[in-house]
């Protein structure tokens, strides 16, 4: 459950370590992000000498979320933070690594290049 | 757009019971059934189909790469590159019109026809820019990059067994796992001292 100015991590090597949500994308009114809505971000903290600087304004994929992530079969994942990875408007990552467990549900969201990035898929 | 889903049901008959009895029950239903002595049931494409289509369209630098065992998402990446973006979509395109033409003759039959098999198409991403597009066609993944960008992910290095492990190592973790202590809520640029 993402919302404008909730805190999120970052889960690749973009060089950004902190984000905050400003902007769900989707619909007009959209109250809440969960794992693979787009989100528009702004860098609240990163790492120095890397090409994203803070107070940039960047989008994101939430690929964790302390919310559970319901299964049809039954399945319940839920994270111990929320975390989100950094994409440019193509759907590109801009990290290329992507760090921690991803759920495979991004994969039918079509964002297979995160998942093929990520060292293991949940 | 549901590849998981669609090769699991294309597949129900012949390989769900016997498949994954390995892996764990948590594992099980919403996973892969996997390859059988080399053989991709369910996928949309063959791999010698693909190989067939890259050559044609003059793809470079053409790798396969079998997934770990432990990934059980899929079974085989396939990495080409692209001299242009322009070249890179062209790769796409064939691999799509190769599924295509494939799907329709297994289907033998009208779209909406009762009884007619679905006509499955990979899903496919990233078409719009041209510098990375995937065709995920259930369990082989092909990736199309421009030169660059298959320098800049090298996803070669990823997926290859032996450098797998070491890619994890020490300095990727700690730049990722460094404790942040401040938060600072001032709108001033944080002075950063080493």
């Amino acid at each position: 459950m993402i919302q404008p100015q909730t805190h999120l991590n970052v889960a690749d090597n973009s060089g950004a370590r902190k984000l905050m949500c400003i902007r769900i994308i989707g619909a007009s009114n959209r109250r809440y992000a969960y794992i693979g809505d787009i989100v528009v971000a702004v860098i609240k903290e990163a790492v120095p000498h890397m090409p994203l600087e803070r107070s940039e304004v960047i989008r994101a994929v939430i690929v964790r979320t302390c919310k559970e992530l319901k299964r049809s079969n039954g399945m319940i994942i839920h994270y111990n933070d929320n975390a989100a990875v950094v994409i440019d408007q193509e759907g590109n990552p801009k990290g290329t690594r992507i760090f921690g467990a991803i759920a495979r549900e991004l994969r039918q969201l079509n964002f297979t290049k995160i998942v093929s990035l990520a060292p293991e898929v949940l | 757009m549901w590849p998981v889903l669609r090769s699991r049901t294309c597949s129900l008959s012949s390989s769900s019971s016997q498949p994954s009895l390995l892996l764990p029950l948590w594992k099980r239903t919403f996973s892969s059934s996997s390859v059988i002595d080399g053989v991709n049931k369910n996928s949309v494409l063959e791999l010698q189909e693909i190989e067939k289509v890259l050559t044609d369209v003059k793809a470079d630098d053409v790798k396969v790469i079998p997934v770990p065992k432990h990934c059980d998402w899929a079974d085989f990446m396939v990495l080409a590159t692209g001299r242009s973006t322009w070249h890179v979509k062209n790769i796409a395109q064939a691999l799509i019109y190769k599924a295509g033409n494939y799907a329709t003759r297994g289907a033998e039959a009208k779209q909406k026809q009762k009884g007619a098999e679905r006509m499955m198409l990979p899903s496919v991403e990233g078409q719009a820019g041209g510098k990375w597009i995937v065709v995920d066609s259930g369990r082989v993944i092909i990736h199309a990059l421009e030169e660059k960008a298959r320098a800049y992910y090298n996803l070669e290095n990823l997926w290859t067994p032996e450098t797998m492990q070491k890619d994890l190592t020490e300095e990727d973790l700690q730049k990722a796992l460094v404790k942040v202590r401040r938060i600072n809520n001032s709108k001033k640029r944080i002075e950063k001292n080493a």
